[in-house]
């Protein structure tokens, strides 16, 4: 009799203890730089915090889906951590169609979401229009609009008003980011910068052989290439060096924006400049935001080494997503949930001056350059001197001697925009 | 037509077992069930025309993606109602089949086959630059209307969905017609010689053949809620659907169905102990094993087992 209701004793204790966790799921692939840093901030922020005593004093435990950036794979994952893993709060490191995949199944199951890398401000419009079942939603990168206005800014400033430029060839890769960059940085860059764009030549992204389209971005006559690349970014980049195509090139190539680009590119990556979210490699850090790298790098040795901008993302905003559930009583009043995490707010100050801000827009409140509203869309600030957040983006160049620095917004500078030596 | 009562005790068992699986199973499997009923519809698609005739298809994404993408515009953009939208996809669908059988009037084989790969290839590419504001461009169209929701209703449609398209399909093939179409695959000159006109068999193999991708596409779109052209028009996609033929056995009606459940649950079943790309290799190996093991699919094994029983309960 005592044995079995000893038993009976263990088999609740231990269901208690089941019970008693809070389950978050891994969204996003587990096989490329951007997942990882998503997956890796999350797993320290979860150490951090269970240290610390967990949520509400239960222990967050992480299950994992992997997308293989693949859209399909996306909806049969976030379906997996759903209704087979049952999970309280998602985090996505996933690209863009691939969010845009599993968003009807968020709006299904009302699961809070914390969207790290996909930056299409169609989900931000979707949030716009369609509040109530968007209010799991949250986006805490800059939306690629955003992104976009404050690139036109270096083109004003840097490509038209330091170098003298003054018309661009567009050199895209045929994926959905290089169609919303390209759409709105021609839309732009000719009427507020002052730069015209001669043409547009689009590739695919499995291109290996890039001299026949540099040759024909050279016919054009333009002033400087504009590279939109988010796959295989190494090839398009290192090409340009070992050519050492005449022409300055700048844009977006996300292969620039890890530590390992230089490895990536056997060392032919110097003079390359892309725009990042913030922060970025030769980004410098306020002291928490470098604790937190100084873990990550004690703890993971194979690549990413650094984590992107979505590790810092990721760290953060599941550190947020918790302190809100904890003041909502969980995750599963969503509304509650969803009106604690608009309130989040954390400001990281580096030598007295704001650095870093992780927080969003209110639901109401207009941007002042744009002039429309950014609804659970991560803080930015467009505007010079950056006082009220962190800018949507910075633009960082790789030097022919390896190094890496910021090179726009100036406040953010840690180095000059140069073309490379062998552009006359 | 061959039919015994038993085929039909076997379509009933089946059914019975199928609709009583919401009672035994988790909502989790259940998602993985309805993944798996629409890979089947797609590989019974397939099979139609290439099981069948022999013409192998490399471009049957391409069917079904005009299916998913001509309910989803109709639906998304222009307000049309479900129940019109559907059946306007699955005609649309089969003038694509026509336009897809037209090679096949003058060439066959591996020419067919990369033929049929270019259309493919060319509705991906043509997806994204033509009318980008219907079709969504690269990213595709998201939040399209569901015509059910949660994952118990999701599978009610799709098991009713493919039980629909596998009886009628196991009906046809068991008419002269069916039998005609296996004829093809297996000497076509034969069977012209022999006074059928395999002009027109080939047009109906192919446009019922479109007709179920037609199908298949409008109701997965509703159901997946979002398509995108690297998603529908994909090398992964097709391939996993010609394995699923294959694995199962091609140029039955069972064997896409078998193929199908036993590939997306492999798959899932690996997901909590390889979560990552490594479960693909493994999926991969087994799907090679077997069909080195027994090229005519799982289904041959079936038979094998169960005529061993047979002859074991006989003596």
């Amino acid at each position: 009799m005592i044995k079995v209701t000893a038993t009976s004793a263990l088999a609740i204790i231990c269901a208690t203890m089941a019970a008693a966790e809070v389950k978050v799921g891994f969204i996003g692939s587990l096989s490329s730089d951007t997942g990882l840093s998503t997956l890796r901030g999350a797993e320290i922020a979860i150490e951090e915090l269970n240290a610390a005593g967990g949520m509400n004093g239960e222990q967050i435990v992480m299950v994992t889906a992997d997308t293989s950036e693949d859209p399909t794979e996306g909806v049969k994952a976030y379906e997996y951590l759903a209704e087979t893993e049952e999970v309280d709060f998602i985090i996505s490191g996933s690209i863009d169609d691939v969010s845009l995949a599993w968003m009807p199944r968020m709006q299904e199951f009302q699961i809070p979401t914390l969207d790290t890398w996909t930056s299409y401000i169609g989900i931000i419009d979707m949030v716009v229009e369609d509040p109530e079942t968007m209010a799991p939603y949250f986006m805490n990168i800059a939306s690629d609009e955003a992104l976009a206005t404050l690139y036109i800014n270096f083109g004003a400033d840097v490509l038209k008003g330091q170098m003298g430029w003054e018309s661009t060839v567009i050199l895209a890769e045929d994926t959905a980011f290089g169609e919303a960059i390209t759409g709105l940085i021609t839309d732009a860059l000719g009427p507020v910068a002052g730069i015209k764009t001669t043409e547009i030549i689009k590739y695919d992204v499995n291109t290996v052989d890039f001299a026949p389209l540099f040759s024909r971005a050279q016919e054009t006559g333009a002033d400087f290439i504009y590279q939109v690349s988010t796959v295989n970014s190494q090839v398009v980049s290192s090409q340009y060096v070992k050519l050492q195509v005449p022409m300055p090139m700048t844009g977006v190539n996300v292969g620039a924006l890890g530590l390992e680009y230089w490895e990536d590119t056997g060392g032919a990556g110097g003079g390359i400049s892309t725009l990042s979210p913030v922060p970025s490699v030769g980004f410098e850090l306020d002291p928490v935001s470098q604790s937190f790298v100084d873990t990550y790098q004690a703890k993971y040795t194979s690549r990413p080494v650094m984590p992107h901008f979505n590790g810092f993302n990721a760290y953060h905003g599941l550190k947020q997503a918790m302190a809100a559930a904890e003041t909502a009583g969980g995750f599963g009043d969503v509304k509650a949930w969803s009106a604690e995490m608009k309130k989040q707010d954390l400001v990281l100050e580096k030598d007295g001056k704001l650095w870093l801000r992780y927080g969003f827009w209110g639901d109401d409140e207009v941007e002042e350059v744009t002039g429309r509203t950014y609804p659970h869309n991560a803080r930015f600030d467009l505007t010079s001197p950056y006082e009220d957040a962190q800018p949507s983006m910075v633009v960082v160049q790789w030097k022919e001697d390896g190094s890496v620095g910021v090179v726009y917004p100036f406040e953010y500078a840690t180095t000059e925009f140069t073309i490379p030596s062998w552009v006359k | 037509m061959n039919i015994r009562w038993y085929h039909f005790a076997l379509w009933a068992a089946f059914m019975a077992v199928m609709f009583a699986l919401p009672e035994f199973v988790s909502r989790g499997t259940l998602r993985t069930v309805i993944f798996a009923n629409f890979l089947a519809i797609f590989a019974i698609s397939w099979d139609v025309l290439s099981g069948r005739t022999g013409y192998i298809s490399f471009g049957h994404p391409f069917l079904i993606g005009i299916g998913a993408y001509t309910t989803a515009i109709l639906t998304k953009r222009f307000d049309v109602a479900i129940e019109a939208s559907i059946p306007i996809a699955v005609i649309v669908t089969m003038i694509a089949g026509f336009i897809v059988f037209l090679p096949a009037l003058r060439i066959k084989g591996s020419y067919f086959a990369l033929v049929t790969l270019a259309f493919m290839e060319l509705m991906y590419q043509l997806v994204q630059v033509i009318r980008p504001d219907l079709t969504g461009g690269t990213r595709g169209i998201s939040g399209i209307q569901g015509i059910t929701r949660g994952a118990v209703n999701g599978y009610y449609l799709s098991l009713t969905l493919l039980l629909v398209v596998a009886v009628t399909v196991w009906l046809v093939m068991r008419t002269r017609v069916g039998t005609a179409l296996s004829a093809i695959g297996m000497n076509e000159e034969s069977v012209r010689g022999s006074g059928l006109d395999t002009t027109k068999l080939k047009l109906f193999a192919f446009l019922f053949s479109a007709l179920i991708a037609g199908l298949g596409g409008a109701f997965y779109a509703h159901y997946v809620g979002a398509i995108a052209p690297r998603a529908l028009f994909d090398i992964n996609f097709l391939f996993t659907i010609i394995v699923a033929a294959l694995i199962g056995g091609a140029a039955t009606t069972a064997g896409p169905i078998i193929g199908a459940f036993f590939l997306t649950f492999l798959l899932e079943y690996l997901r909590p102990y390889l979560p990552g790309a490594e479960r693909y290799f493994i999926y991969g190996g087994v799907a090679l094993l077997l069909y080195m093991y027994q090229p005519k699919g799982i289904i041959a094994l079936l038979e094998t087992m169960k005529d061993r029983i047979i002859r074991r309960s006989s003596t």
